[in-house]
């Protein structure tokens, strides 16, 4: 409640603070410069005034006494935890220093530009390296880059753009809006929306399309909240996803269950598509799933049958071997049953009134900075000449190779890393170990970030503080509403990522960077939506795209509204949605979705299996935590205290393990150690230990490195899984282990 | 004056904790005299979120349970305390006086729900007050209610009958967390957790799943009766602790019944049934 002194700044959310991908409208109430409480914004159709834990915690975040609050210099040894406080100049001169000399000597690809998830970093992160000249922009220690980039790959390749589950949210007016309807079948593939923050989307969407009649199938090898709600609940063996698609469509076609005019008029490619999924019937899906057969005939039938429905889907579809085919399928589910662009069901999403933040596609990518950068992110950027996909769809520079090659120096040497939002070695690294031994070797390593963590103690030279989203000026189109992220407060002499990141990429680019200002920076970015910052602040931070544009469904490619021609249809060679992909033939990959095995299972490796019984799913999310971040925020911490790991009780009880005990959890490549949670909620044949663990409250020099080498899970994942795309198939969810209770004295 | 009353509707509450952390927004660091003192900054759970995860492989069922002082007509921490430091506000709320309640410690060990903690440097007990600091303000309702993004929380005056919250109220489903308590509760549940009994059935020629088997459940007073669905599963909820038998049959085929004594729920497994001769 407002009073006299207090003022209240309408803002939108977007990392870091709640940490998510954000898009949330929230009322920050500030006192004498202070921010003193958070609300939801009731007028942001986003989120229409509800919040999250890790907003509603904000305060405790932003003046958290550990934050980091001015720039640090390392003064003793890597890992020796010896800083001291420098001035922002000087910590600028020494990064431009640094870089110039090593762009000098070993040209500006030696430094790698690393960020984690995507969020409010994307723009900033790439035209940094863009503006340095470097191509390797890259999210490291992200094993087979499985995290949304599979799957908005494959959806592009499909139909030309991406699509997510319709829960009104482009309209202002949301469920009340006139032109949506609720689906009547909603699939949550894959994901818990309650704890997750997916690709910014709320499990409050889907319980008021619940309200409004939805019913569910729930595909997950967990008993969620929303599983014990639904119709038909799927328990599938985790990285099997792919085969249970392709048995969906065995059902849906061979039943005659599509819907023939879309197939009709709208695709390319339905024959091969049929013969392909010939061998993937209910039985032997079944097999290979852990599904009932009559438990998938029923689930196809229901979705197919139900008018309009609609797919959610979460980040362990990317995390399935060779994710990006897995994704194909799944996206092949949607357009078989015309569910595409229709109310209710997978609706496009486009940046909001074309309006780009930072590079999605390759098309953004062209359009943001030009053939010629392309041209160059093609010829030097790791992965790019071997992966078809990875050199024509999107930016990245494929990460499991980029670590290999800080090792090997081939075939050109790694120097330098900027390390921005990242977290990585208490976040994202599979096979740990290699990668902090990997990182180690390198001569000049900036970190960015609000709190330290294991990775800047173990590696960082420089260490910039930076702004949370309360103190920041930003912009976010991704998807809708276009809006912006207005300041409340300043803290300490922490900057944002976009002013550190316009600073250094003037200093390396002086005359390709003519904005003086982020504001100024934003403004030309905000041009397409004809509205300045100061003018989308002071209409409360958002707008939604107008009537006909091309960001506002529906049914965009009966309109024309969707290719660069203008013509009706896709943006896609055919211009039709193509099951059979004619992009990746072009690519050498398979045109047609198929069906991998995990690389280690009861399947493919029987003999390991013998040795490590259980299936290590990791990653489940929590309501406080984003990924690693969130430990040390007290309210947050005492909901999720302890580093666990779930076990069945039925598996438990075999193994002489109860709740609350510690237990070892081993393989090959190391061990860790978590607190058993005794649950039905998890599959007998599998563990659920989440990821993202380091204590900060413990030990933070080495080696103990807030306990990273005991708690972190990804010691125990490997990388160089990734598919034959280049992207998708972090094992992160399929990898085998055994667990063990903790004797007495072991520690 | 409105007689304030809670429901909290299982149904929509999918264990967001947004509750829990409205309710340390408003309290953490702020006194709200005559009210309450500031909450400490750990330890509290003014408003609790239980996880009730309950049955077994396959068949399982999750449950969030917001549980906070229930703001009783009949409060037992009011009879413990001394000097008026607990009393009920005309409009329902129970308050414990943080300066009246000084070393009161007894107020906390009073309460079966569990819902009241010991401020260990104030030396005060603490609990929610349903924010009767904003209510007094003009607010329609208290910051976890506010906060709940699903509506799981209604609350409002139960004597106004267009209010929501006595619409559902009158609900037959409202009921009382532990009515056995006697205590008159002021907050009230929808969809509370009830032990149940399932199973599935086979078909002993075909090993298909047997749908339209009759399973007929008997015990502790009760006899039920339901149909298996096309999956071969059936269901019994809303039991009491006891003994049961659980009887199946089918015109084809020969009964089976299992007597079982059930604490917990239960998960048969697959039961099959032998084609008859």
């Amino acid at each position: 409640m407002a009073d006299s002194e207090t003022r209240v700044v309408r803002t939108t959310v977007w990392s870091p603070g709640p940490g998510c991908h954000g898009g949330c409208g929230a009322k920050l109430y500030v006192k004498d410069g202070r921010l003193v409480k958070v609300e939801g914004d009731e007028d942001h159709p986003f989120n229409q005034g509800r919040a999250c834990p890790r907003l509603l915690a904000l305060t405790q975040y932003v003046y958290h006494p550990e934050r980091l609050l001015y720039p640090m210099k390392r003064v003793g040894a890597r890992g020796e935890g010896k800083w001291e406080r420098i001035t922002w100049d000087e910590a600028l001169d020494t990064i431009e220093k640094k870089l110039k000399d090593i762009r000098d000597e070993y040209g500006p690809e030696s430094v790698l530009f690393c960020q984690g998830t995507g969020r409010d970093i994307g723009g900033p992160i790439s035209f940094l390296a863009y503006s340095y000249g470097s191509p390797n922009w890259v999210q490291l220690g992200l094993a087979g880059q499985s995290c949304y980039t599979p799957r908005l790959a494959a959806m592009s390749v499909t139909f030309g753009d991406f699509a997510v589950l319709d829960a009104g949210q482009f309209f202002v007016e949301r469920y009340e809006s006139k032109e949506w309807q609720p689906p009547k079948c909603i699939i949550i593939w894959a994901q818990n929306p309650m704890s997750g923050c997916p690709d910014a989307f709320q499990g409050h969407w889907i319980v008021e399309c619940m309200k409004r009649g939805s019913e569910l199938i729930v595909i997950d090898p967990r008993w969620t909240w929303f599983a014990s709600r639904s119709k038909y609940f799927l328990q599938i063996r985790p990285g099997t996803d792919g085969a249970l698609a392709l048995g969906m469509i065995n059902v849906i076609i061979n039943e005659g269950l599509y819907d023939k005019e879309f197939v009709e008029q709208w695709t390319y490619g339905f024959d091969a598509l049929k013969e392909r999924v010939k061998e993937f019937t209910p039985e032997r899906v079944s097999a290979i799933t852990w599904v009932p057969a009559d438990l998938i005939i029923a689930a196809a039938r229901f979705y197919a049958s139900s008018k309009p429905a609609a797919i959610h889907w979460g980040l362990p579809v990317d995390q399935c071997p060779e994710g990006t085919t897995v994704a194909q399928a799944i996206t092949h589910l949607w357009c078989l049953t015309g569910n595409l662009d229709v109310p209710g069901g997978n609706v496009i999403a486009r940046a909001s009134h074309n309006v780009t933040t930072y590079p999605f596609d390759s098309h953004q990518l062209l359009s943001l900075y030009g053939e010629e950068l392309v041209k160059k992110l093609s010829e030097k950027r790791i992965g790019a000449q071997r992966y078809g996909m990875v050199r024509n769809f999107r930016g990245w520079a494929q990460p499991d190779m980029a670590i290999e090659q800080i090792l090997t120096g081939d075939p050109y040497p790694i120097k330098a890393a900027w390390i921005q939002t990242t977290n990585i070695l208490g976040g994202q690294a599979a096979d740990l170990r290699k990668h902090y031994e990997a990182l180690k070797k390198l001569d000049f390593i900036v970190a960015a970030d609000t709190f330290m963590n294991p990775t800047i103690m173990a590696l960082a030279d420089i260490v910039l503080p930076v702004a949370t989203f309360a103190e920041k000026e930003s912009f976010r189109s991704w998807w809708a509403p276009l809006s912006v992220v207005v300041p409340a407060v300043k803290v300490g002499e922490c900057r944002s990522d976009w002013e550190i990141n316009l600073e250094l990429a003037r200093r390396f680019n002086p005359e390709g960077i003519p904005w003086k200002t982020v504001k100024e920076l934003i403004n030309e970015r905000l041009k397409p939506s004809g509205k300045t910052f100061d003018e989308l602040a002071a209409q409360g931070s958002w707008e939604m795209p107008p009537e006909g544009h091309p960001s506002r469904p529906y049914r965009r490619y009966e309109k024309g509204l969707l290719r660069p021609d203008g013509k009706p249809g896709f943006r896609t060679p055919t211009g039709k949605v193509e099951f059979y992909s004619k992009t990746l033939e072009e690519w050498g990959l398979d045109p047609l979705p198929y069906y991998e095995e995990p690389p280690e299972s009861e399947v493919r490796t029987p003999e390991l299996f013998k040795k490590y019984p259980l299936i290590m799913a990791t990653g489940r999310r929590s309501p406080v935590y984003f990924h690693a971040e969130h430990r040390m925020i007290p309210w947050l911490r005492e909901i999720d205290p302890d580093p666990i790991i779930e076990i069945n009780t039925s598996t438990a009880k075999e193994m002489g393990i109860e709740d609350g005990e510690w237990v070892w959890i081993e393989n090959d490549r190391g061990r860790i150690k978590r607190k058993a949670r005794v649950t039905p909620i998890i599959h007998p044949k599998v563990v659920m230990v989440p990821h993202g663990w380091w204590l900060p409250e413990t030990e933070g020099k080495e080696p103990y490195l807030y306990g990273i080498w005991e708690y972190n899970c990804n010691l125990l994942i490997p990388i160089g899984t990734q598919g034959k795309s280049g992207f998708g198939g972090g094992a992160y969810k399929t990898t085998l282990c055994r667990i063990r209770k903790m004797e007495k004295g072991e520690v | 004056m409105p007689r304030y009353a809670m429901v909290i509707d299982l149904d929509k509450c999918n264990g967001c904790y947004n509750c829990f952390l409205a309710c340390r927004d408003e309290h953490y660091g702020n006194d709200y005299p005559p009210y309450s003192a500031a909450q400490p900054l750990r330890g509290h759970f003014w408003l609790r979120v239980i996880e009730k995860e309950r049955g077994q492989y396959p068949r399982v069922k999750v449950a969030y349970i917001p549980k906070l002082c229930m703001h009783c007509d009949n409060p037992p921490c009011q009879q413990a305390a001394v000097d008026g430091a607990v009393y009920k506000r005309p409009d329902g709320i129970v308050i414990i006086d943080p300066e009246k309640s000084l070393e009161q410690r007894q107020i906390v060990d009073a309460c079966p729900h569990r819902v009241i903690f010991w401020n260990e440097e104030k030396k005060i007990p603490q609990k929610c007050t349903f924010c009767a600091h904003l209510l007094d303000k003009g607010w329609q309702e208290p910051r976890c209610v506010e906060a709940c993004p699903t509506g799981a929380l209604v609350f409002g005056d139960a004597d106004d009958p267009g209010s929501k919250v006595s619409k559902v109220l009158h609900s037959a489903r409202a009921e009382e967390l532990r009515p056995e308590y006697g205590l008159k509760s002021r907050v009230k549940y929808i969809g509370l957790p009830r032990l149940f009994i399932a199973g599935t059935v086979i078909f002993g020629d075909t090993d298909e799943c047997a749908g339209g088997v009759t399973v007929v459940l008997r015990g502790e007073g009760v006899e039920l009766s339901t149909k298996t669905n096309n999956f071969g599963d059936f269901e019994f909820e809303g039991l009491a602790p006891g003994s049961y038998e659980v009887l199946m049959q089918h015109t084809q085929y020969q009964s089976r019944s299992i007597n079982v004594i059930v604490k917990t729920d239960l998960y048969l497994g697959e039961n099959v049934l032998e084609r008859m001769a």
